[in-house]
């Protein structure tokens, strides 16, 4: 196995203080998310929301360090847990919510739900429920853009257990053999659904260790660190954005929450879950901030603001009705109807 | 139990469904009226023959249907429901062992077997039947085993539009279209059959009334308001054929197959005329047992129930020899049609005063009398003209000779 | 007019699209260099480049995801499948994310793809390279189903195809691909969603697609010869969109429906237009509506046993008999 440290594992080793604005930038987005996903937890046990909802708290380092990294008309690809990856993108938190609680103002119209989350006029592609399913998807939106030479990157997230099915291994060969501008994020929290990853996949790293199956470089960081998620967010897609392919980027990280609401995750042993979350993104990067000498108002500025922020998206999506039933019908195809005869 | 169209006379071969009392799923006690039906001239009403169910009703008002037809379908109580769900499992039985194998490489159409005549009519057949205004009994099927197709049913409406009269290309105001009503319709069937059946021949003879004329002038009054009505030619001149007839039975027969079946009994028909509104002939049993009293108070009855449309079925059936006087309009003669299954039939029109050559030894002299034709149809397979005038001769003879007030 | 094959057909209507519109790409398993493995695609890579024509690994799966995200992403990419029963493997990628995601995303995307394949039995290639799988397609809410019985229809129908905005799933009948006739020069474009009466008849009407249309007019020519039937083929064309008014039109003048069908027995898509007539027409037929169809079972190899299970011109004949009285 190649153990040299390649440009991205340079780039994570090298990651240091950023400049005050976009360490700001990234705070306030983590502490969005992080309000956004409590939120969604609430309403829950509200019966506000109903069906299923993969919450990602504690995984909000890894969005927002992308988000940001991220250009306006780059395009996001992500997975059913993905209400983090879709509000980064500069996505409406009110619709997201509506989303969520199925009511008119939802994002989707309240045709899709949580696992479907898109706004395609901000790059968000969409969210998928089918395991696996997106990556190919991700790897062709980055073969549109090498197409039409725009510049444009796809990024793609998925979790650990992902990098067990088919469809995982022919995006990344597919994406390597044509050099597409894709990166791929697997965010390893550690379990894939209840069970341990370890307990299912050949190799340690799930990702990193498949990464030389497709001549790619091994990159396994912690995907806690905002910080260090940032600077190899930069420069895979700055590579990518050259023309110099793919990435395969393995971020370690935890869920605070179950699987989904209905998983209590008592699968995971007690001491895991309390060191885990002593290294909670949000918790550590207000630390460093402090330390690198942003005032503290200011942090808890950035805070009261995306309380406020949530406050106001929860109210208004609250006071939009449910759906039109009219919309059942429509925008099967691209006409807006749904008539398949004469 | 099925309730079927009943014969309501002899001649009778269907009858119209005129209104149903009862609707399907109506619980019917024996004897309850379940439709009013109308035959020729008879209207009379159907009853349940058990108490039950009405479980269908095969037949709508206005149809007419031939003898025999099931009407409706009664359930009797408990029994009939058993049957129904025991047909049900012989059906699913049969399905079942009738499904094509699974490694049967032709798809095998069981439903195609069902359609046949009678059962099961396609959707396409029922609609335009039912667009139509059809009866399925009407059109020829050339389909499976008979059945009828749609274009069985096309061809039929075609047909059926190009068989109509044709259409006046302007509708004259001055003319007036009136329907046959049911009474026109039959009496216009049996006229085109009578003359289709028998070979007519007419023959005629006069006669003197002077004979009757006595009598019934000396009795006119006092008959009148004893009665009620007039003493009028005919019962005098149905006695006489009476007569007449024992001396020349076959004029009082029918024809069968290769044979004439000669009747015993004399069963006199008159034709009586409904105010131009169509004709009956009713029937006196036995009459040549009758005087001419009680011919005369016979017929007055059947006049007065003809007109009345009181008529029974028995009043209609079983004529052998038919009389038809239309003598108060003052025709010479009439050459009538024979009422079937007779074989002669008689008309006498106007009695009126002629000149008359009386022979005496002392020479011809020419006396006014009342003098009347008779007009003899008679069937030339039955009898021939010699036969017939001969009858006549007889008829003639009575007429004149007879002791009429020996009748009273 | 020029006389081409059902497998020229191919590519004169991928090649008339894609001379009109930069935005077509078309990739897939042995499609660019070797033209096709049942040469239909020769001369794209030639005429258009290794930019715009390319081959892939074998990765049905990132193949047609591929195109899905190209699709969302301002292209009108064309994928093939090589053979029809191959889309089991990539099911997921044509049902779960082309077919839904449309409607998932309240309308902010589209899918203007088509996904080619080589469809259906008569070659002796056994049951997993055989099947006839239009009526799963037909099954899926979101996708357009093309089958096209001749050349001309095809170069027509590909090219609507492509142009359509919503995913299409063309297929091409592999029993099909030597068939000639002749195309019209020129620009050709045979809208979605049209049915053609291939015969005009009378007494019954026979509704077939792709392969089973010329062994429709080869029993319709035996039922006029030796029986005085006059049978009237109406041929499918597309199954979504269904032209659902040719159909009634020609039943409610013969009053008999037949449908002759590749795919096997149940839930074949006979069984939809069967469904449609029954419950609109009813009162419009004479008989029962009958389907000919493959048996329901995987198609066997030997060329005795595929050919007496694929629907023949006589099996055709047999069941129309049994329906004219």
């Amino acid at each position: 196995m190649d153990v040299s440290v390649g440009p991205l594992m340079t780039a994570a080793h090298q990651a240091g203080a950023l400049e005050k604005d976009l360490q700001c930038k990234l705070y306030q987005h983590m502490q969005a998310c992080r309000v956004m996903e409590q939120r969604a937890y609430d309403l829950f046990m509200q019966n506000l929301i109903k069906g299923t909802s993969h919450l990602a708290l504690g995984q909000e380092a890894i969005a927002a360090g992308f988000g940001v990294a991220m250009r306006e008309d780059d395009y996001t690809f992500c997975t059913y847990r993905g209400h983090n990856h879709t509000l980064v993108r500069g996505v409406s938190m009110t619709a997201i919510l509506g989303e969520l609680m199925g009511r008119e103002c939802g994002l989707l119209s309240g045709k899709g739900g949580s696992m479907h989350l898109m706004d395609v006029d901000k790059g968000a592609m969409g969210s998928y429920a089918i395991i696996g399913a997106h990556l190919p998807m991700a790897a062709g939106a980055a073969w549109s853009a090498q197409y039409r030479d725009s510049g444009q990157v796809a990024v793609c997230f998925f979790g650990d257990g992902t990098t067990n099915i088919g469809a995982f291994h022919e995006a990344l060969n597919f994406a390597a053999i044509w050099d597409l501008p894709v990166i791929f994020v697997c965010e390893n929290n550690l379990y894939m659904e209840y069970t341990p990853i370890g307990d299912v996949t050949a190799v340690e790293h799930p990702a990193a260790d498949r990464a030389s199956a497709y001549g790619l470089e091994r990159v396994v960081i912690d995907g806690n660190d905002a910080d260090v998620v940032y600077a190899v967010a930069n420069k895979a897609i700055e590579r990518a954005r050259a023309g110099e392919g793919p990435s395969l980027i393995e971020a370690q990280t935890y869920r605070h929450g179950g699987h989904s609401r209905a998983d209590p995750g008592k699968y995971r042993p007690e001491e895991e879950v309390a060191a885990w979350k002593r290294r909670d993104p949000i918790k550590m990067y207000r630390a460093r901030m402090l330390e690198n000498g942003i005032d503290e108002s200011e942090i808890i500025a950035i805070e009261e603001a995306q309380l406020g922020r949530v406050d106001k998206a929860t109210a208004t999506a609250k006071s939009s009705g449910p759906p039109p039933l009219e919309i059942a019908n429509t925008d099967v195809w691209a006409d807006g109807s749904s008539t398949w005869r004469n | 139990m099925k309730v079927l169209m009943p014969q309501l006379g002899e001649t009778v071969t269907d009858g119209t469904i005129v209104a149903w009392h009862k609707q399907i799923g109506d619980a019917v006690e024996k004897g309850e009226v379940l439709l009013d039906i109308e035959t020729d001239k008879i209207s009379t009403e159907i009853e349940a023959p058990v108490s039950g169910v009405l479980v269908s009703i095969d037949v709508t008002e206005g149809e007419t249907v031939d003898v025999g037809t099931v009407l409706a379908e009664l359930a009797e109580a408990v029994e009939d429901s058993v049957a129904v769900i025991d047909e049900n499992v012989e059906v699913a039985e049969e399905i079942k062992s009738s499904a094509p194998s699974e490694n049967a490489l032709s798809d095998a159409p069981e439903a195609i077997a069902r359609l046949s005549r009678g059962e099961n009519l396609s959707p396409a057949v029922r609609r335009l039947v039912t667009e139509h205004n059809l009866k399925i009994n009407d059109i020829d099927g050339s389909g499976r085993d008979g059945r009828v197709t749609r274009q069985n049913v096309l061809d039929h409406i075609a047909g059926l539009d190009s068989s109509a009269p044709p259409t006046q290309a302007k509708q004259d105001e001055r003319t007036e279209r009136i329907a046959f009503n049911r009474m026109r319709k039959v009496t216009a069937a049996h006229m085109v059959k009578s003359k289709a059946t028998s070979p007519h021949v007419l023959q005629t003879i006069d006669a003197d009334f002077s004979a009757i004329d006595r009598s019934r002038l000396s009795r006119k009054a006092q008959w009148k308001a004893t009665t009620g009505y007039s003493l009028s030619y005919l019962p005098y001149i149905a006695r006489a054929v009476c007569k007449a007839i024992a001396d020349f039975p076959l004029v009082n027969s029918t024809v069968g197959d290769e044979e004439l079946i000669v009747h015993s009994r004399i069963n006199l028909a008159i034709a009586i005329d409904l105010n131009f509104d169509g004709l009956v002939a009713a029937v006196t049993r036995d009459a040549n047992d009758l005087s001419v009293s009680e011919l005369a108070e016979r017929f007055n009855d059947l006049v007065m129930r003809a007109r009345a449309k009181e008529l029974q079925p028995d009043d209609l059936q079983g004529g052998t020899y038919t009389l038809s006087n239309p003598g108060p309009f003052g025709t010479l003669f009439t050459a009538p049609i024979i009422n079937q299954p007779q074989v002669a039939i008689l008309s006498m029109d106007a009695v009126k005063k002629r000149p008359h050559v009386i022979e005496s030894d002392s020479g011809d002299a020419i006396a006014i009398r009342p003098v009347g034709i008779l007009a003899h149809s008679f069937d030339h397979r039955a009898i021939d003209g010699a036969y017939s005038a001969a009858f006549l001769q007889r008829l003639q003879s009575i007429i004149q000779k007879a002791d009429w007030d020996s009748e009273f | 007019m020029a006389e081409l094959s059902y497998r020229e057909a191919v590519a004169a209507g991928i090649a008339q699209e894609m001379r009109r519109d930069e935005s077509v790409l078309f990739i897939g398993e042995d499609i660019a260099a070797a033209g096709g493995v049942f040469k239909t695609t020769e001369g794209l890579l030639d005429e258009f480049g290794p930019l715009r024509v390319r081959d892939t690994p074998i990765s049905e799966q990132a193949i047609l995801g591929a195109v899905a995200g190209a699709a969302m992403t301002g292209l009108r990419p064309i994928a093939e499948i090589m053979f029809s029963d191959f889309f089991a493997v990539c099911w997921d990628i044509v049902v779960n994310q082309i077919a839904k995601t449309r409607f998932m995303s309240g309308g902010q995307c589209s899918f203007p793809l088509v996904i080619k394949s080589g469809n259906g039995g008569g070659a002796r290639f056994g049951a997993q390279h055989s099947q006839s799988i239009e009526n799963w397609a037909m099954a899926v809410p979101g996708l357009k189903v093309v089958a096209p019985s001749n050349a001309a229809d095809l170069k027509g129908l590909m090219a609507a195809s492509i142009r359509d905005p919503d995913p299409v799933l063309f297929f091409e009948q592999k029993s099909l691909y030597g068939t000639k006739c002749e195309v019209p020069d020129g620009e050709l474009l045979i809208p979605l969603g049209n049915a053609a009466v291939t015969r005009e008849g009378t007494d019954v009407t026979i509704v077939a697609l792709a392969a089973m249309v010329p062994r429709a007019l080869k029993a319709a020519e035996t039922l006029q010869s030796e029986h005085g039937i006059s049978a009237e083929i109406v041929d499918l064309r597309t199954l979504v969109p269904l032209d659902t008014k040719a159909i009634f039109k020609s039943v409610s003048k013969t009053g008999r429906l037949v449908t002759v069908e590749e795919n096997p027995r149940l839930c074949g898509w006979g069984a939809e237009i069967s469904s449609l007539v029954s419950e609109e027409l009813f009162w419009d037929l004479d008989g029962p509506i009958l389907r000919v169809t493959t048996p329901h079972i995987p198609l066997p190899s030997a060329d005795a046993l595929e050919d007496a299970v694929l629907p023949s011109p006589a099996r055709i004949v047999e069941n129309v008999l049994k329906l004219v009285d």
